[in-house]
């Protein structure tokens, strides 16, 4: 099998890069092993949220330009990261994925625990606060599924009641969920809103909402709306004539799973292939270390070959990294690392501090090319939470790594031709 | 006996919520005496929550020391009886693997014989079939009574039954002194950890039930006693390798156990002297992880590609005998000082030494002495009297009776809390619903571990009901149920500091095995809390245990 650009990895990274190739005319794969860190999505892409130091970012572009050399955006150049990101809300709406939020200042989301967190672009169904202690209305109805617990109303209530919104917490009973209920582990935000898609059963929710309300003034509901379609929440509101909200709920998010699939559905449309529940085995180099083909698991002795490889396998728990007891290494081409050695250096023995293993990974060059043992090699690229020299969680920058890394790559590709 | 006029003043005071403690209590509570016991921390926090769970048949000290055998083999035929819910019959077996010497399965098995313990030479390929996951190298192996025992439901069923026979607990309440006049001791002065009060409470006797931590106790009464920490650590692993304990037909060495337990199992132990300083916070080394690895692969080589759950460490109440301080003729055995006949201190006495195994038979030699002292006739009745959740005869019949909906939830809990399980709400759909997957914890059964167990804290609950304990190690459940607690609690600030102590607590275990799978579980977790919820901020705590 033979394409001009294979991508291992098909979460956002992933999926925009193959996007983007596609709709230029090229003939690409992506090869994903399953789930993407999309399925415990946020609900909203973080551009960045703080340096290094701690220090609050107010203005993501204007701060590129403190970051160390070896942050993926200072590789790339704040001037093409701030090009990119104008790009990636226009590349998002043209998938079909609505999403709101300006790179140049960030906005608010509300996360499952009531925190409030930076964020550059949101998901249609989540409303972003403009500033960090916007009050969401006078009076809040928060509104749970019983038996769903992943939706934590007394966190929430208490977060909204410290802005001076006055809270009360019901909870709907639908016959519907009933048979869900039978084995209790199903009350998980994906059956629900498995359940909630079919017919007329969403207006059941709101009509019941209706005989709750009082004087509220706000409903906020779980996002267990909409595994396909991302204007459940503006309908809600509607015909109830009131301020509808969704807030996150813990894993699994269904407006991240649905937006996954959007993606993947796009690429497809534009005629890639997508290989789901696939894994590479090994790759093949010419002697001047071009990457030549791979082979798969269930493609076996089939080698695929391409031009271009993209790397999109994000870090430890999607496996583009793998730790073992000496070392911590990539898996499938063997690339060179940026990694602390000795085991005790990769953890900070408090939890909520900073932890180094967070920050490792690919060490990549301007054009986003990765080196195998000093070596660059032209045709191999990294992209997404792969790459190392940032601490994206405590930086708040993991969705805005993988959608300007994954944008910078394609043109790389784009402009070689 | 003595009905005490005031509510701060009790027949016994018994100092320490571990096994051995919370055993005491039971046993005084049970021949009518007023009791208080009184804990630092939570019940079962010290070596009672962090050692292997392991029923011993006593065979692992056969050679060494016949008396330890014959006290463990005699009480693991009581806790059978007595404890059922908190045992699992599993058999044991001590295999001979090629490079340890057969001429010991000899000398090993005449002297279980001589113990009482029924150890029975069986064919390798026998023993294979009995465990399949066991090394296929064996040369040769021997069938124990050895089991597997939950000490956090053992510990909490011997409080439960004290409660119910009038005795008052006192969770997260530290002793600050003894209250003494002259050479006697006549109560003690707590710090309430909770409500940041003081109190006195007095006795005429006090027992210092404090394992490791009971050399401080009795300073506080001027007198001195040479205990050794002996730490030891321990793995545990993702699954349930194996249904059978498996031993090393060796002199006792490190690593030389595997234990299955609930839906794990574990290996163990190490062992190294550690300074005092140490016992409030110890951690693994990644040598201690090493040595772990290394040997348990020897018993069942499927562990060394199955996830390793946590790493941790407990510290064992070594006792030197007091003609030798200087630590080196040291007893594994049980210790009761009668300080009035030691050293000249009235109304005070330790209880320490021993082991898991034998705590019901440290209790009954407490209770004696107490009520010697008291002048009360009563004997000890535990050996046959079984403990709450163990009374009724038939356990299944127990499931059937609760709910009306069968379900393997109703399975683990009544597996947790034995008959107990009967006192479980379980009337609506709220109550049924699921907050750990892993364990199969409902919002009832946490209901009732807030409402009845002395639960404060999010650590308190994993220990009553699991949650949190499996193969997730609390991603999700752990904020589930801070959501019943800040709901207790009415307090979601205190709710959010209580999920933060978890988590970090759960990496404690985590970080001393922090590769493979255990790492990618850990970003996960810090993808979920610091990233999808935005918590920031929690600290490192001492004390907390596994």
């Amino acid at each position: 099998m033979r394409f001009d650009t294979i991508i291992i990895g098909g979460g956002l990274a992933g999926l925009v890069c193959g996007i983007k190739l596609q709709k230029a005319g090229q003939k690409c794969a992506i090869i994903s092993a399953g789930q993407s860190a999309m399925h415990f999505s946020s609900g909203a892409f973080d551009l960045l949220g703080r340096l290094p130091d701690g220090t609050e970012v107010k203005e993501p572009l204007k701060a590129i330009s403190s970051l160390p050399a070896e942050h993926p955006y200072s590789i790339i150049g704040a001037e093409k990261v701030a090009e990119y990101a104008a790009q990636a809300k226009g590349f998002f709406a043209d998938c079909g994925v609505k999403v709101t939020g300006d790179a140049s200042r960030n906005s608010w989301r509300i996360t499952p625990t009531g925190e409030r967190k930076p964020s550059w672009l949101t998901i249609g169904d989540f409303t972003p606060l403009a500033a960090k202690e916007e009050k969401i209305g006078n009076k809040a109805l928060i509104v749970n599924i019983l038996g769903y617990l992943d939706f934590n109303t007394k966190f929430l209530a208490d977060s909204f009641e410290k802005q001076g919104t006055e809270c009360r917490i019901v909870a709907l009973k639908l016959e519907e969920m009933e048979r869900l209920r039978k084995n209790p582990s199903e009350m998980r935000s994906t059956n629900i809103a498995r359940v909630m898609d079919r017919e007329g059963i969403w207006e059941t929710a709101v009509s019941q909402i209706r005989t709750l309300l009082k004087d509220e003034d706000v409903i906020v509901l779980p996002a267990v709306f909409g595994l396909k379609d991302g204007s459940v929440v503006e309908k809600i509101s509607e015909t109830l004539g009131k301020k509808t909200i969704f807030v996150a709920t813990m894993p699994p998010s269904v407006p991240g799973i649905r937006t996954q699939m959007t993606l993947k559905a796009e690429f497809e449309k534009a005629g890639g292939r997508f290989f789901l529940g696939d894994t590479v085995i090994e790759s093949k180099a010419d002697e001047n270390g071009i990457i030549k083909s791979i082979s798969t698991v269930n493609f076996n002795d089939i080698r695929m070959e391409a031009d271009n490889f993209v790397l999109a396998t994000g870090s430890f728990f999607s496996k583009g990294l793998i730790a073992t007891p000496e070392k911590v290494c990539e898996p499938v081409f063997g690339i060179d690392l940026t990694y602390r050695e000795g085991r005790e250096n990769w953890f900070n023995t408090n939890f909520w501090e900073k932890q180094n293993y967070i920050s490792f990974g690919a060490k990549v060059d301007e054009t986003l090319n990765a080196s195998i043992a000093g070596k660059k090699i032209v045709n191999l690229y990294a992209i997404g939470s792969v790459i190392g020299g940032t601490n994206s969680l405590y930086e708040g920058c993991g969705g805005g790594t993988a959608i300007v890394t994954a944008l910078a790559a394609a043109d790389r590709i784009l402009e070689k031709k | 006996m003595v009905s005490a006029a005031r509510d701060n003043e009790f027949d016994v005071i018994i100092v320490g919520g571990g096994i051995t403690g919370a055993g005491t209590a039971r046993d005084c509570a049970l021949r009518g005496l007023k009791v208080l016991l009184i804990e630092r921390h939570d019940l079962a926090t010290g070596a009672t929550g962090r050692n292997h769970g392991l029923l011993h048949s006593g065979a692992r000290y056969a050679v060494t020391d016949r008396e330890s055998a014959e006290e463990c083999i005699k009480e693991n035929m009581i806790l059978r009886k007595i404890a059922r819910h908190c045992v699992e019959e599993t058999e044991g077996l001590f295999l001979t693997l090629p490079e340890d010497d057969l001429g010991y399965q000899a000398k090993f098995v005449e002297s279980c014989l001589a113990a009482g313990i029924n150890a029975e030479i069986i064919d390798p390929k026998e023993a294979l079939r009995m465990e399949p996951s066991a090394n296929p190298d064996i040369i040769g192996a021997v069938k124990v009574p050895d089991g597997a025992v939950d000490p956090f439901r053992l510990t909490s069923a011997n409080v439960i039954d004290a409660k119910l026979h009038g005795a008052k607990v006192l969770v997260y309440n530290e002793v600050t002194n003894l209250i003494k006049e002259g050479d006697t001791v006549k109560g003690v002065e707590v710090y309430d950890h909770i409500t940041k009060q003081t109190a006195n409470y007095y006795a005429p006797i006090t027992v210092n039930a404090g394992g490791i931590w009971g050399q401080h106790i009795a300073e506080l009464a001027g007198v001195k006693i040479n205990m050794f920490p002996a730490k030891g650590a321990l793995l545990i692993f993702g699954h349930r390798v194996n249904n059978v304990v498996l031993n090393r037909c060796r002199k006792p060495a490190n690593a030389d156990i595997l234990v299955p337990g609930d839906t794990i199992c574990l290996i163990g132990t190490t062992s190294s002297r550690i300074p005092f300083e140490e016992c409030d916070n110890m951690f693994v080394t990644p040598d201690e992880v090493d040595v772990l690895l290394q040997e348990g692969e020897k018993l069942a080589p499927s562990l060394a590609s199955t996830r390793i759950l946590r790493a941790y460490a407990g510290v064992r109440p070594l006792v030197a005998t007091d003609d030798d301080p200087s630590g080196r003729n040291i007893s594994r055995g049980i210790v009761l000082l009668d300080h009035e006949t030691r050293d000249g201190v009235k109304g005070f006495i330790s209880i320490t030494g021993g082991k898991l195994m034998t705590y019901r038979l440290m209790a009954e030699w407490a209770a004696d002495l107490v009520c010697r002292k008291l002048n009360v006739q009563q004997s000890c009745i535990t050996m046959s009297t079984p403990l709450p959740g163990s009374e009724k005869e038939n356990i299944d019949e127990i499931s059937h009776k609760t709910w009306a909906k069968p379900g393997t939830t109703h399975k683990a809990t009544v597996g947790r809390h034995g008959a107990r399980a009967v006192n479980i709400g379980l009337n609506d759909e709220y109550d049924a619903s699921l907050v750990c997957e892993c364990e199969e914890v409902s919002v009832g059964e946490v209901k009732y571990a807030i409402n009845e167990l002395d639960v404060h804290n999010l650590v308190d609950l994993r220990r009553r009901t699991r949650v949190g304990m499996g193969t997730c190690q609390g991603e999700l459940c752990a904020c589930r149920a801070a959501g019943m607690l800040a709901d207790a609690h009415k307090c979601t600030d205190r709710a959010k500091d209580d999920l933060k102590n978890f988590v970090n607590e759960r990496w404690k275990g985590m970080y001393p095995i922090c590769w493979g799978d255990t790492l990618r579980e850990s970003e996960y977790s810090q993808w979920i809390y610091s990233g999808v919820c935005g918590l920031e901020g929690g600290k490192c705590e001492t004390n907390k245990a596994e």
